[in-house]
């Protein structure tokens, strides 16, 4: 190429490169640059040839990205053609500065409700959106056995065979694991302190189902199941870190239950599975162990002992409608085989869906509320900035006049709103972070993959983005309403002191923000009526005062029953022997731990008839009825304080060839609507007989605040049964006795571990998280709303008194009363409540309608409280009014009308 | 409007807000403390005078329009016969003052130099 070739090139590219510099610049000194770059270009090509010429282009370039962009950013460079974001956000930036009050104000308010919404955010990312951490988790189903034909559960568990038919099924069904909980004792010597494990028995080929495997050591292999497995365990990370986390762990050997175990594997940490339950909170083991039976073989004969949880992989890529149809398939060989007469049906659920199910509604409506707060911000960032707006009306009109640029207006409105959202994006986005972790704290201990809820980067990235999105919307209205004011609306409507037109669009902000927050209100005051119902609901016993714990009896330490009674007498006789000690018994189901893993585990359910009950129908489907069997010592009932309708409790003498059964009341109005049920018989296991000696109201098992199935207790003295959870009535702090009862405990068996130690108030705290968290956080929402309702109507009215001032002194001066003045006032501000609130109550009914899932005891549109909500939002917002309203009463007509 | 304020303000007055001077800055006093010169005459001297410190265009460029700005210089309207449009600059009064002041600034750091032993003493 020759030389002016070279050059030629080189002015195209230097021109190029002075594009990027802002148009003024170029204006004014362009030529002179280019003409620099030709003169060294030439001089370089001569001195180093081409190489030199190159090296400088690309000189140029990071010379022109740098002081050409450097220029365009320069706040004080004024470029009038193309417009400037630099200088435009300098001047933001500037007026903003002026008025630090109302910019602290603002990014406080927003990083209050951001934050708030960055907490609900990431409850419902990592729980209800986040994929869980294995192979393709969408092709994960959990199925369940719908006997609600039978009257039986409509989520029940499994049978044995069942599984197994899942198993050899095959077309869709890819594979099948049945799963079992239960509670051995762990030590990590034979004679060392063995502490209760929760342990999962499940088909050797759970963790090739879920697609993972252990982070040490191996899985089960496909013949590590049946009566002869090898005595191999696989660990959590978490018992494994308690056993000292050494890696040499792996083939070392573990007792469970005085028997040794292989440790052949242990779980990475990032491992977690549940398994799910039919009733209540899923649960997650520590240790995992192939069946030691098969399950085709499980208690043939009985088609009803439904005691497996089931997960199934289906092929990928079928559909939802494809899976329920194979497995329907399934539920037909299990009935062809059952015999059955009424037949039972299998339905899968998606495993994320089947986990969060109980939550999700519960996140839903955070979320929504979320939402709403989000808005009524929204609103409420754009009356101030219209407020703001609104005071330079006459600089906006007179600068337009002169032939100012109203897209440059419009820009510095937006940026302003902008920077503020950002701001308050970004410290929401920091509020966050801790607010997550109180979340957790709070948050129910059932809430799904609650371990995982922490924020991140991408949450804190879309927070900040809502909050710069959020700034930028809510100045977009003010920015409509500068660009259109001008010099002759202003003159036209004679509004020359400012704030003509605007107060019309802050009305409008009102009206929403009213509308709003009574949605938000109504929804509040609902969970919260809620929650006073449940705190105030009867459970059937009285908490306060009782310690409960789990005294875990090794059936090998006990082999005779005379030795089990012996033990569980003495337990007695020392814990009744405490200081303080009210009464003592023992139970195998405690109230609100229905589905937790002491009872679980231990379970007892049966199907009983009341043959000869004047009850009865003859329908022989009807009047068998399957209950909870709760075994409990004598002195149950006083220590829980149980209500017992009708006869007594159970007493502690022994009657031979007598045992004794208490009956819910529904039992007994079921079968004795007439007549005494006291006397009457059911026949039981054994060949037993069971006398009826009382009827109680039940202790709820897994509901505060319903009946669930109905309860039949039985008296433990009567039976060879392991009790294993005892609670005592103390007169003071229950807490304080838990030393003595260890100390108690280890005087007489020191084999014997307690656990669980939990005072009963702590139990009903538990079962009331769910509840508790979200009357808070839409309670917290709901009120944060008033707030700046408060707060924006606050703003309108002082604003419109200062703006009437004329017109109400002449009013004044003519002889109205202050007070007819003061009411003038105050009605502009009852309009737009008004107003608010019947636009809100389309908003209310559906909000009543997304929350009812919530609800407890109390209907979506329970009129009480959305009248008390909306009387109370009345009261707040006309105080709001009242207060600036009453600087009417200081207007002094005479100096106000002379001062024009 | 705001260019008056600017020199009207006290603080521009004051000498010393000005430094220290970026290098080119004090280049581009220096030339133009010489006489007049267009742009490119400016990095020809700062050539001559040591080759390592050549600006480049850009920011000799953007130096001279804020040096313009903040009256350390001054267009002189004068046009070159070659090309109307090229911009010739001289130093104005207060420009001088600030050459000189950084001069002096520079100077002591020198002596300071000197005598911490960092450059090798010299009669001067």
């Amino acid at each position: 190429m020759t030389h002016d070739r070279l050059l030629r090139v080189s002015n195209f590219w230097f021109r190029l490169l002075l594009r990027v510099y802002p148009a003024e610049f170029r204006d004014g000194v362009g030529t002179d640059v280019m003409e620099a770059y030709k003169h060294r270009a030439s001089v370089m090509l001569n001195r180093s040839g081409v190489r030199g010429l190159a090296w400088l282009w690309l000189r140029a370039l990071a010379d022109a990205l740098w002081n050409g962009l450097g220029e365009r950013l320069r706040p004080a460079t004024s470029s009038r053609r193309t417009g400037d974001w630099g200088r435009d956000l300098e001047l933001a930036r500037r007026r903003l500065m002026r008025s630090r009050v109302f910019v602290a104000a603002t990014i406080g308010t927003l990083t209050v409700g951001l934050g708030a919404f960055a907490v609900v955010y990431t409850a419902v990312e990592k729980v209800l959106i986040e994929r869980m951490p294995y192979h393709d988790p969408d092709n994960l189903y959990f199925v369940w056995r719908d006997q609600s034909a039978a009257g039986g559960l409509q989520r029940n568990w499994l049978a044995g065979p069942d599984v197994a038919d899942l198993q050899k099924a095959g077309g869709v069904i890819e594979g099948a694991v049945g799963l079992q909980l239960s509670v051995p004792t762990l030590s990590a010597r034979p004679d060392g302190e063995p502490q209760q494990t929760l342990t999962m028995l499940m088909s050797p080929n759970l963790f090739e189902l879920l697609g993972v495997s252990p982070m040490l050591g191996r899985g089960f292999a496909a013949n590590e199941v049946g009566p002869a497995r090898p005595s191999v365990i696989i660990l959590s990370h978490v018992l494994w870190k308690r056993l000292g986390g050494n890696p040499s762990t792996i083939g070392s050997t573990v007792w469970l239950s005085g028997s040794p175990y292989t440790v052949i594997g242990v779980m990475g940490p990032d491992f977690r599975f549940v398994r799910h339950s039919n009733l209540g909170p899923p649960q997650e083991p520590d240790a995992f162990l192939p069946f030691m039976f098969h399950l085709k073989d499980q208690d043939p004969l009985n088609p009803n002992m439904t005691t497996f949880a089931s997960l199934i992989r289906v092929r990928a890529g079928t559909s939802p409608e494809l899976v329920a149809a194979a497995v329907d398939d399934v539920a037909r060989v299990v009935n062809a085989r059952n015999r059955a007469v009424t037949p039972i049906k299998l339905y899968p659920i998606r495993l994320q869906d089947d986990l969060v199910a109980s939550i999700r509604p519960v996140l839903l409506a955070l979320a929504i509320a979320a939402v709403v707060l989000i808005l009524v911000l929204t609103v409420n960032l754009s009356s101030l900035l219209l407020a703001r707006a609104a005071e330079r009306e006459r600089e906006f009109a007179v600068s337009r006049a002169l032939g100012a640029n109203s897209s440059a207006i419009v820009r510095a409105m937006v940026i302003e709103g902008g920077i503020l959202g950002l701001a308050g994006g970004g410290a929401g986005a920091l509020v966050g972070l801790w607010g997550a972790r109180m979340l957790v704290a709070l948050a129910p201990l059932d809430l799904p993959r609650r371990n995982e809820i922490a924020l991140d980067w991408s949450v804190a990235a879309v927070v900040t983005t809502v909050g710069l999105v959020l700034g930028v919307t809510a100045a977009a209205l003010p920015a409509a309403w500068v660009s259109r004011a001008s010099l002759s609306t202003l003159i036209s409507m004679g509004a020359v002191r400012g704030a003509g037109s605007s107060q019309r669009l802050r009305r409008g902000t009102v009206i929403a923000q009213v509308a709003l927050t009574l949605m938000l209100l109504s929804a509040g005051g609902l969970v919260a009526r809620s929650f006073e119902q449940l705190l105030a609901a009867d459970p059937g016993f009285t908490p306060s005062g009782l310690l409960t714990f789990r005294v875990a009896m090794d059936p090998r330490l006990f082999p005779k029953a005379e030795d089990a009674f012996g033990f569980q007498d003495r337990v007695h006789a020392a814990l009744a022997a405490l200081p303080g000690v009210r009464n003592v018994s023992a139970t195998t189901a405690l109230p609100l731990t229905g589905s937790a893993p002491q009872n679980s585990v231990w379970g007892w359910r049966e199907t009983i008839t009341i043959p000869g009950a004047p009850g009865n129908t003859g329908d022989s489907q009807r009047d068998s009825v399957l209950v909870d069997v709760i075994t409990t010592r004598a002195g149950y009932a006083e220590s829980m304080s149980m209500r017992v309708l009708a006869g007594r409790s159970f007493e502690t003498a022994r009657h031979e060839n007598v045992q004794e059964a208490l009956i819910d009341r529904h039992l007994a109005s079921q079968f004795f609507p007439t007549g005494t049920p006291i006397g009457a018989t059911i026949p039981f296991i054994r060949g037993k007989s069971l006398r009826i000696v009382g009827v109680v109201k039940q202790t709820r098992l897994s509901s505060l605040h319903e009946d669930g199935r109905s309860q039949l207790f039985i008296r433990a003295e009567d039976w060879v049964r392991n009790i294993p959870v005892w609670v005592i009535k103390t007169e003071g702090d229950p807490r304080a006795l838990i030393p003595e009862v260890r100390q108690a405990i280890r005087q007489i068996d020191p084999r014997i571990p307690i656990s669980s130690v939990q005072t009963m108030d702590e139990i009903v705290t538990d079962a009331l998280r769910q509840q508790r968290i979200s009357v808070v956080l839409i309670g917290a929402f709901a009120l944060g709303a008033l707030l700046l309702v408060a707060m924006g109507l606050f703003g309108m009215i002082s604003g419109s008194v200062v703006r009437r001032r004329g017109e109400l002194s002449i009013r004044l001066a003519l002889g109205a009363s202050p007070q007819a003045m003061l009411r003038l006032v105050l009605l502009e501000g009852a309009l737009l409540v008004a107003t608010g609130m019947v636009i809100a109550i389309p908003g209310m009914i559906a909000a009543g309608g997304l929350i009812r899932g919530l609800l407890v005891g109390v209907s979506p549109w329970d009129p009480f409280t959305l009248f008390a909500v909306a009387l109370g939002l009345l009261i707040v917002t006309m105080t709001a009014c009242y207060v600036p309203a009453r600087r009417v009463l200081r207007i002094e007509p005479a100096r106000l009308l002379r001062q024009g | 409007m705001r260019g008056t304020y600017f020199h009207m303000g006290t603080d521009r007055d004051r000498i010393e807000t000005y430094l220290p001077l970026r290098s080119v800055e004090f280049h581009i006093l220096l030339s133009l403390a010489a006489g007049e010169r267009h742009g490119y005459g400016i990095i020809h001297d700062i050539e001559e005078r040591d080759n390592s410190a050549v600006p480049d265009v850009g920011t000799m460029y953007r130096a001279l329009v804020r040096m313009v700005e903040s009256g350390l210089i001054e267009s002189t309207g004068r046009t070159d016969p070659g090309d109307e449009r090229r911009n010739y600059y001289r130093i104005t009064p207060r420009g001088l003052r600030v050459a000189k002041a950084e001069a002096q600034r520079l100077h002591a750091l020198m002596r300071a130099a000197r005598l911490g032993g960092l450059l090798e003493k010299k009669v001067t």
